[in-house]
C-alpha cells in the first residue's frame, strides 16, 4: 500500500530511492485508484503557488537601499585616505573608519543638538528635545548596553573567527532592539544613530576581514561609542516643550 | 590578479539597488513567510544585503544578483527564527510515521493562493518552514535538513504533517 506520504515525495521528486520511485511508477501504471489519489494531491499542491506577495513598507526600502549606501560609502573613501601619510598602514581600514565617522558624526549631530518634530493629531507641530523623548529607563539601559559593547569589542581577539561573528551578530541584535524601542519612543534620530552602527559592525562580523582593517574599526567603534555614553552622561533631563 | 579581475567583476552599488528595487518585496516576503515576524523578516533582509555586499566578491556572474540575495536572506530568516525560538528547533526524536489515511479532498484550485498564506499560519513553525523551503523555495530535503541542523526524516516528517494540515485546511477554508 503506498500511502499519501509516499506520494508527496514523489510528487517532489526528492526523498525517494531510484527504487522506491521506481516501485511509485509501476504502481501508478497498474493501480487506478492509486493514480486517482496522486491525481487528486498533484492537483492540490501544484494549486498552492506562491501567495500574493505583499510590499515592503516604503521606510524598509529606504533603510535596505541606505545600508548599502553606507556600506558603500565606507570602502569608497579607501583610496583617497591611502594617500595621506600617517594613516597609510592602515589602509582601506581607516578609509572606512573615516567615513563611518562621517555616517556616525551626523547622526549623533542630529542627535544631540537637533530636535524631533513629531507631528500630533489636531495638526500643530510639537517639538520635543531628545533627552524628553527617551525615557529615564531607556536612556539608562543605552548606556549599558553601549558601555557592554564598548568592553565586548575591546575584548575581541584581533583574528577574525566565527566567535567573533557570532559576538557581533549579539551586539547588532541589541542595538536593534533599542533602535526600535527609540522608535517606539518617538525617538528617530537615536533609531538614527544606532541604525549608523550597523554597517560597520557587519563589516567587522565578516570573517575575511583583515586583522589590520578589524582594529582600525574597532578602535573607530570605541571612540564613537565612547563620545555617546560621555554626551549621555552629561545631558540632563529637560521638559518637553510645544512650539 | 584573478582576485583583482574578481573584484571588478562584483556586482556594483547600482546593481544593489536595482535588485532591492526590484526584489527585495520577495525577499521581505519569502522572510515574513518563514518568521511571522515583521521584524525579523525585515533584519534578515538587512542581513543578507550586508553580508552580500560584504562578499560581493564571490558572486558568480553565471547566477542571478537577486537569487543570490534571496536564498542568503532566507538563511538569514532562518537563523533568526530559531535564535528567537530555539525550542522549536529541538531534534524531534519522537516523530514517527503517521500512516494513517488522509482526505482526499479535491477541489478547484483557484483562488487559493490567498487561502494557503492563511493556512500557513495554522502549521506550527517548523511545519511551516520545512513546507516554504520546500514548496515555494524548492529547496532539496537534503539542504533543509543540513540549514535546520536536523535529519532529513524529521524533515520528511514535518513536511508529511504540513502537508496533510494544508490539505484538510484548504478544504475547510474553501467549504466557508
Amino acid at each position: 500500500m503506498i500511502n499519501n506520504d509516499t506520494l508527496t515525495l514523489y510528487y517532489y521528486n526528492d526523498g525517494l530511492t531510484d527504487d522506491e520511485r521506481n516501485h511509485v511508477e509501476s504502481a501508478l501504471r497498474s493501480d487506478t485508484n492509486l493514480a486517482a489519489r496522486y491525481g487528486a494531491l498533484s492537483r492540490q499542491l501544484s494549486g498552492w503557488n506562491d501567495p500574493e506577495t505583499p510590499a515592503a513598507p516604503p521606510h524598509l526600502l529606504a533603510r535596505w537601499h541606505d545600508s548599502i549606501d553606507r556600506a558603500a560609502q565606507s570602502e569608497n573613501n579607501a583610496p583617497e585616505i591611502e594617500k595621506t601619510g600617517p594613516f597609510q598602514f592602515f589602509s582601506f581600514a581607516w578609509g572606512g573608519a573615516l567615513a563611518a565617522t562621517l555616517a556616525l558624526g551626523v547622526a549623533l549631530g542630529m542627535f544631540f543638538s537637533g530636535n524631533d518634530v513629531i507631528p500630533i493629531p489636531d495638526g500643530i507641530p510639537v517639538e520635543v528635545t531628545q533627552s524628553t523623548a527617551v525615557p529615564a529607563s531607556f536612556t539608562r539601559g543605552l548606556q549599558v548596553h553601549l558601555r557592554e559593547s564598548q568592553w565586548e569589542l575591546a575584548s575581541l581577539p584581533a583574528e577574525a573567527s566565527t566567535d567573533n561573528a557570532q559576538l557581533l551578530m549579539q551586539i547588532i541584535e541589541q542595538n536593534r532592539m533599542f533602535e526600535r524601542a527609540a522608535k517606539q519612543n518617538n525617538s528617530p534620530n537615536v533609531a538614527r544613530l544606532l541604525r549608523a552602527f550597523e554597517p560597520i559592525l557587519m563589516r567587522l562580523a565578516n570573517e575575511d576581514i583583515a586583522p589590520e582593517d578589524a582594529e582600525a574599526l574597532r578602535a573607530q567603534l570605541a571612540f564613537e561609542l565612547n563620545v555617546m555614553l560621555t554626551k549621555l552622561a552629561r545631558d540632563p533631563s529637560k521638559e518637553a516643550h510645544t512650539t | 590578479m584573478v582576485a583583482v579581475l574578481k573584484s571588478l567583476d562584483s556586482p556594483t552599488q547600482a546593481e544593489f539597488h536595482e535588485v532591492i528595487a526590484a526584489r527585495a518585496d520577495r525577499w521581505y516576503a519569502a522572510c515574513l513567510r518563514i518568521t511571522r515576524n515583521p521584524d525579523l523578516a525585515e533584519d534578515a533582509v538587512q542581513d543578507a544585503l550586508l553580508s552580500a555586499w560584504n562578499k560581493r566578491h564571490q558572486f558568480e556572474r553565471s547566477a542571478r544578483l537577486d537569487t543570490w540575495i534571496h536564498r542568503i536572506a532566507v538563511n538569514a530568516a532562518l537563523m533568526l527564527i530559531r535564535k528567537a525560538k530555539p525550542a522549536t528547533w529541538e531534534p524531534l526524536e519522537s516523530d514517527v510515521p503517521d500512516d494513517t489515511p488522509t482526505p482526499d479532498v479535491v477541489h478547484a484550485v483557484d483562488a487559493l493562493n490567498t487561502d494557503l498564506a492563511e493556512a500557513l499560519n495554522q502549521l506550527t513553525d517548523i511545519e511551516r518552514v520545512c513546507f516554504v523551503l520546500k514548496h515555494l523555495e524548492q529547496w532539496r530535503l537534503k539542504e533543509i535538513a543540513q540549514e535546520l541542523d536536523t535529519t532529513v526524516g524529521t524533515i520528511k516528517q514535518a513536511l508529511f504533517r504540513a502537508v496533510r494540515k494544508l490539505r484538510v485546511s484548504m478544504a475547510d477554508l474553501r467549504s466557508e
